[in-house]
Order: structure tokens, then C-alpha cells, then sequence
């Protein structure tokens, strides 16, 4: 066992599931989705950023750019939810449909991400 | 390149020279056409006669001369106008009929056609960025080397005058793409376009028929690129002293090589087993070579291949006795008989008491029939045939010989192995000479790792050192050859595949132990399985495995784990060292009770 993987690994899914709890739910509907998880997902994807800096291999660049992406979606979203009539309470259901739909993106990159985890312990096989 | 636009240059002067006439009558018929069509008085509308303008006179003709024809309009036409449509009508289509046969013809024509291949030839071979050879010649010989190439996955351009063999190279299915042009290869603007210039070219290898092609293509090519290996099938001797005029000329013939293969069969059976395992011969049992017996043998058929036999094994072997039917009468005695080979003679020859025979003549069947006379009059003797085509393949492998002779692959085999890996040439040059202590331990861990054949030679470069990451703990340890062979799923297992020569600056270090520490720009030759070939390439590029390979720990890869790592180890460090000072407190103390 691999103390690297094991701390990477936990963080990467964790934001995964973070982004996942965010956007199920109608898609306009603002009570469904709560500001706290976005962040939290938000939190986390920077922090696996931030784990996978410096690793030179082809499949650790390839797990970092999925991870910037979505922590890039994640921020305009809640760039967006911070501007929007209402705020962050009351935010209007078009609003709310333009912040899940970035939120989805963002779950598709840190789908990514996830498996190439995987694809690369599953190829080391030691 | 010169030569990649001479042939544009050639195309589009035959395009311009072949379509000039039917562009010419076209614009003619079309502006006379088009000009009278809007001169035509046409329908009165307000009592003035209208007129077609130039536009939509053109447009008319084009629906008209394509034989479209979408009616009169704008207007019904007057009389004058559709007089004149038929004027339009019948040379329009005839012009453009004349037009689309030219264009069908110059599509066809076989100079354009002959451009187009050799510019796209040239195009291709440009476009290699790995080693290749050029191979002048696409008979029985070029197509078993480029066969053995391909299984190597080493590229080449090939050359033929024959049409029928360059459509047949079309058809072949090799590994890697081998751009073919059917071309006679002495004119230097194809051996050009051939490559024999390009930096990655590595030699060239002729094989063509005739000994004057082959003279001329040696000449050019020497002119052409004076520092190319040229290696060229060995013919006459007058040829011969032609061909060392042009100087380092390598010329391999047949018939000697096959002599020093039977010589080396008889002498280190294994080695030689192990050589034709290297080519994938899949009737090679490593662990029981063919060994042809030391004795009296009779010689069938004293040409080029008996002559060579003769004056090669005549240093080791016993007794020879020669059958041939065009001896010189004054050359005959007790062991040189002439005459057909049949019954007679062989008894005559001795052949009762000899341990072989050679089946030697340029004749297939005259080969087969010896073999038949052979088998009934000493059972037991070691038989070798000369095989002459390769389509006899298969009346040979059910004639029963001890061993088939046949010149082509015998040459391809021999290319494969002494010219086309410079290392590999000189590992077996290495081996005949002082390393035959070591065959047979080599020979046994090829069958065990590796198995059948044909197994895939290729080198790797070692570009980088493991340790590239800062606070490594194993910094210093180096990359060994042994690592390089674990399997990178568990380095305890060993990958299948042997690294037979280490080159380090021009020198040579042949079957490196596990041991041996490599340097960057070490090459390494490697004989092995497809799969480890892939492993390995994919190991010796990462860093991160190379270092797992070498000592076993999987280092951090990302920054905050490097530093993570290392406060670990320090804090680990510095507590074993208070475990240290508490436990010889603890020593003492319980010294005291």
C-alpha cells in the first residue's frame, strides 16, 4: 500500500462525490442544491490540485488537468450563484440552471480523473 | 527533395502538355457560343426585340454544351435565337465530349501514372524517421529479407523493374509500412527517391538478378552517398574485382555462407541452432541442435555451392569424395568421379561408408534424385539438399533431408543477422570466435524465457537515470542491466527477454551480466517476446518505474508527498536515534539488576 495513492485517492473521490451530492436534484430548482456543497466540492478539487503538482508522469499530468478543469467550472459557477439576483438564498431558477449545468461539466472532469486513478493502479498491479 | 519536385515539376508538365488542346477548343466553343447567344435578337416584349445578357448567355450554354438543358428561359426563344441554340448544342457537347475523353485518357496515361508513383514513393520514404534500408531487388531473396525485416520492425524502401513483384509487395501484410517502386533501380533519380541520401538510410542492399544492375546500382549509389554501406550479393569473380574498385563493398555469397554454417553445425551445434533461432526458424530445438556428423561426405555437384563446401569444411572434416558430371577428365580420380549421379557412382564414391551428403546441383529435381538414390543405399547418412526455388517448398520438406539448403533465405538469414544490427553481428562474431563457453548457458535461458521464435530484436537507449527526484533515499544506486529485465508489475518476476549487448561509446560489452551498471546513452541490444518489448520501452522512459525496478520503493510523485516523505524520514530517524540512546539506558540498567 501506497501512502501517496491512499491520501490522493481519498480526495479525488471525495470531490467527485461532493460534486455528485450537488447537482442531483431538479436541475431549477434552487432548494435542491445547496451553496455549501458546491463549495465544499470546490475546496476539495483545489486540494487534489494542489496534491498533484510535481508529479512528472504522463498519467499524474493527465489527473492534474482533469482536476483544474473542473475546480475552474466549479469557481465560474460560484462566481456566478455570487452575482445572480437573489444571491446565494434566493437565486433565480435560470441562474440556478446555468450553475448546475457547470457543476455537471465539472462532475464529467472529476469523473475523468477518477478513472485514470484507477486505470494507473490497476496497470502498476503491485 | 530536389527529386520530390523534379517529379511535380513532371506531373503538372504532362497535365498542362495533355489537356492544352481540349481547354483550348473549350474556351473557343464557349465564347463564340456565348457571344452569339447574347447577339440573337430574342422575343418582343413592348415591341422591342429582348436580349439574353452575357450572364445568362453563359448560362444557357453551360446547361446546353453539358447536354443539361433546362428549356428557354426567361423568354420562349425566337427563331433566330433557337437557331443559334443549335449551333450551340451540337458543338458545345461535341467539345466537351472531346474535353472529358482527354481528361479520361491523361488519367490513364502510364508517364502520369509513372510520376505519380515515384513522387508518392519518394514522399513516403522522406518521410521515415527511424533507421531503414534501401532494397534494390524484390525476388525470392529481397522478399524473405524484407519478410525478416518486418518481423523486426525495421522499415524499408524497395525497388523492382518487375511491375508484378511490386504489386505483389502491395498485397503483403508487414508489420511496418515498406514503400515499394517498380523502377529500374541503377538510374540514380530513384535511388534517390529510394532514400540513399536520407540521414536515416543505414545501408543498401542489392539483390537484383543481373550482376550488371547490381555493378551499376553499387557505382551510383557510391557517387551518390559515399559514406552509405552497400551490401551486394556476390556473383563471378570477374564482377567481384569490379565491385572492390568501388570500394566497401560487402559481398555475401550464398554458397560460402551456407558452407560455414555446415562447418559451424558440425563443429558448435548449438551456436549455430541458436542463430537460426535468432531468424525464427521454427523447426530449431535449442535443446537438441541438428548435428551434422564429422566424416567421409560426398559432394553431388561440384558448381558454386560444392566448390565452397569443399574448400571450407576440407580444413576440419574427413575425406571428401566429388560427383560431378562436367569434371575435366584430367581432373579425374579415386575421389573425384565424373559422371551422372546415380547408383554407380556413389557406390563408386564410397558413399556406403561416408557419414553425408550434399545434394548440390542447380537442378531441383536432379536434387530430389539424388536423395532418392542416396536414401537406398546408406540409410543412415546425414543428407543436405540445395533447394534452388522457393516454389519447390513444398517437394522438399516431404523429401526427408536432414537439412535444406536454400540460397535466398540462406542470404536473407545471414543479412538479418550480421548486417542489419551492427551489435548483434558482432555479439555472434564474438561468440565463433572466444565466447563459445557461453552459448550454451545463452541458448538455454533463450529457451526458457523466450521459447519458440521468432523472437524481436531491437535496441533502447537509456536516456535517463532513476533518481531524478529529490531526497531519494537510493540516489546513488545506479541502474544495473538486471533491473532494466524485471517486470514492472512486480520486480521480483523477470520480464521475457535477455539483453545481449551493452555499446557505450563505440565499445562493445557482449552478454552483459546482471550486474553491469549502465550509463546514460548506454544502447542496449534486447532479444525478446512482444509483450516485454512493450514493457520495457514504456520502463526505461519513466522514471518513476525505473526507480521502483532499481530499489524496490515507490518513490512520492508529487511535491507535497516529496516533502511529506522526507519530514517523515526525518522524524523517523531522529526517534530511532532517542530509541537508540533509551535502549542502551535500558542496557545498563538491566546490567545493573
Amino acid at each position: 500500500m501506497n501512502l501517496e495513492r491512499v491520501v490522493f485517492g481519498f480526495f479525488i473521490i471525495l470531490a467527485l462525490a461532493l460534486n455528485l451530492g450537488f447537482v442531483a436534484g431538479a436541475i431549477d430548482n434552487p432548494s435542491h442544491h445547496s451553496p455549501w456543497l458546491l463549495f465544499a466540492a470546490l475546496i476539495v478539487g483545489l486540494i487534489t490540485s494542489g496534491l498533484k503538482l510535481g508529479d512528472r508522469s504522463e498519467l499524474g499530468a493527465l489527473v492534474l488537468a482533469a482536476s483544474l478543469v473542473a475546480n475552474m467550472l466549479l469557481m465560474v459557477a460560484v462566481s456566478i450563484w455570487a452575482i445572480s439576483e437573489g444571491g446565494m438564498d434566493h437565486a433565480a431558477p435560470e441562474f440556478m440552471v446555468t450553475i448546475v449545468a457547470l457543476a455537471y461539466g465539472a462532475l464529467a472532469a472529476n469523473c475523468v480523473s477518477v478513472l485514470v486513478l484507477v486505470a494507473d493502479t490497476l496497470m502498476a498491479r503491485r | 527533395m530536389s527529386s520530390a519536385t523534379s517529379d511535380l515539376d513532371r506531373v503538372t508538365a504532362i497535365v498542362l502538355q495533355l489537356m492544352r488542346g481540349p481547354i483550348l477548343v473549350l474556351l473557343s466553343v464557349y465564347a463564340i457560343g456565348i457571344t452569339g447567344m447574347a447577339l440573337m435578337p430574342g422575343a418582343e416584349v413592348d415591341g422591342q426585340p429582348t436580349r439574353m445578357n452575357l450572364f445568362h448567355a453563359f448560362y444557357f450554354f453551360t446547361y446546353t454544351a453539358t447536354t443539361t438543358g433546362f428549356g428557354e428561359i426567361p423568354y420562349a426563344f425566337s427563331d433566330q435565337q433557337r437557331l443559334w441554340a443549335t449551333i450551340c448544342l451540337y458543338t458545345g457537347v461535341v467539345a466537351w465530349l472531346y474535353a472529358i475523353s482527354s481528361i479520361i485518357r491523361l488519367a490513364l496515361h502510364p508517364e502520369l501514372l509513372k510520376a505519380i508513383a515515384e513522387r508518392r514513393f519518394a514522399r513516403s520514404v522522406q518521410a521515415i524517421d527511424e533507421p531503414f534500408f534501401v532494397l534494390c531487388g524484390f525476388g525470392d531473396m529481397g522478399s524473405l529479407l524484407a519478410r525478416g525485416l518486418s518481423d523486426h520492425m525495421i522499415r524499408a524502401s524497395i525497388i523492382d523493374a518487375d511491375t508484378e513483384r511490386i504489386k505483389a509487395l502491395r498485397l503483403r501484410d508487414y508489420r511496418v509500412m515498406m514503400p515499394g517502386l517498380c523502377a529500374d533501380a541503377s538510374i540514380p533519380r530513384h535511388l534517390l527517391d529510394a532514400g540513399v541520401q536520407h540521414p536515416q538510410c543505414r545501408a543498401i542492399v542489392v539483390l537484383t538478378g543481373s550482376d550488371e544492375v547490381n555493378l551499376k546500382i553499387a557505382v551510383m549509389t557510391r557517387f551518390l552517398n559515399p559514406n552509405l554501406r552497400i551490401i551486394c550479393r556476390d556473383t563471378d569473380a570477374s564482377h567481384r574485382e569490379l565491385l572492390a574498385t568501388v570500394g566497401e563493398v560487402t559481398l555475401i555469397s550464398p554458397f560460402e555462407i551456407f558452407a560455414q554454417q555446415l562447418d559451424a553445425a558440425i563443429y558448435t551445434p548449438v551456436l549455430r541452432a541458436w542463430e537460426d533461432w535468432l531468424v525464427g526458424d521454427e523447426r530449431v530445438d535449442l535443446r537438441d541442435p541438428l548435428r551434422p556428423p564429422r566424416g567421409n561426405w560426398v559432394l553431388c555437384g561440384y558448381g558454386r555451392m560444392g566448390q565452397a563446401l569443399h574448400e571450407i569444411l576440407r580444413a576440419h572434416s574427413g575425406e571428401f569424395s566429388i560427383i560431378d558430371i562436367e569434371m575435366r577428365v584430367d581432373e579425374v580420380t579415386d575421389r573425384r568421379i565424373r559422371g551422372h549421379v546415380d547408383t554407380g557412382t556413389l557406390t563408386d564414391a564410397g558413399f556406403a561408408d561416408a557419414v553425408g551428403l550434399v545434394a548440390g546441383t542447380s537442378n531441383d529435381e536432379e536434387n530430389l534424385r539424388i536423395l532418392l538414390s542416396a536414401r537406398a543405399i546408406n540409410p543412415a547418412a546425414f543428407l543436405v539438399v540445395r533447394q534452388n526455388h522457393h516454389e519447390n517448398e513444398l517437394a522438399f520438406s516431404a523429401a526427408n533431408a536432414n537439412l535444406i539448403m536454400q540460397p535466398s533465405l540462406v542470404l536473407a538469414r545471414h543479412i538479418l543477422l550480421f548486417h542489419l544490427l551492427p551489435s548483434l553481428g558482432e555479439l555472434l562474431r564474438h561468440l565463433h570466435t572466444d565466447g563459445l563457453d557461453r552459448v550454451r548457458q545463452l541458448a538455454e535461458d533463450s529457451r526458457k524465457r523466450i521459447g519458440k521464435g521468432p523472437p524481436l530484436l531491437w535496441t533502447e537507449t537509456l536516456e535517463q537515470l532513476p533518481c531524478v527526484l529529490p531526497g531519494c533515499r537510493y540516489e546513488s544506486a545506479g541502474v544495473r542491466t538486471g533491473d532494466l529485465l524485471r517486470d514492472p508489475s512486480n520486480r521480483k518476476r523477470l520480464l521475457d527477454v535477455l539483453a545481449l549487448v551493452v555499446t557505450r561509446d563505440g565499445e562493445r560489452i557482449m552478454l552483459p551480466r546482471e550486474d553491469v551498471k549502465l550509463q546514460v546513452g548506454d544502447t542496449i541490444l534486447f532479444c525478446g517476446t512482444r509483450r516485454a518489448r512493450q514493457l520495457l520501452g514504456a520502463t526505461i522512459r519513466n522514471p518513476y518505474t525505473l526507480h521502483y525496478l532499481t530499489t524496490g520503493e515507490q518513490p512520492p510523485r508529487a511535491w507535497f508527498f516529496q516533502w511529506l516523505y522526507r519530514h517523515m524520514a526525518a522524524r523517523r530517524a531522529s526517534a530511532s536515534h532517542d530509541d537508540a540512546n533509551v535502549s542502551t539506558a535500558g542496557g545498563v540498567r538491566s546490567g545493573g539488576r
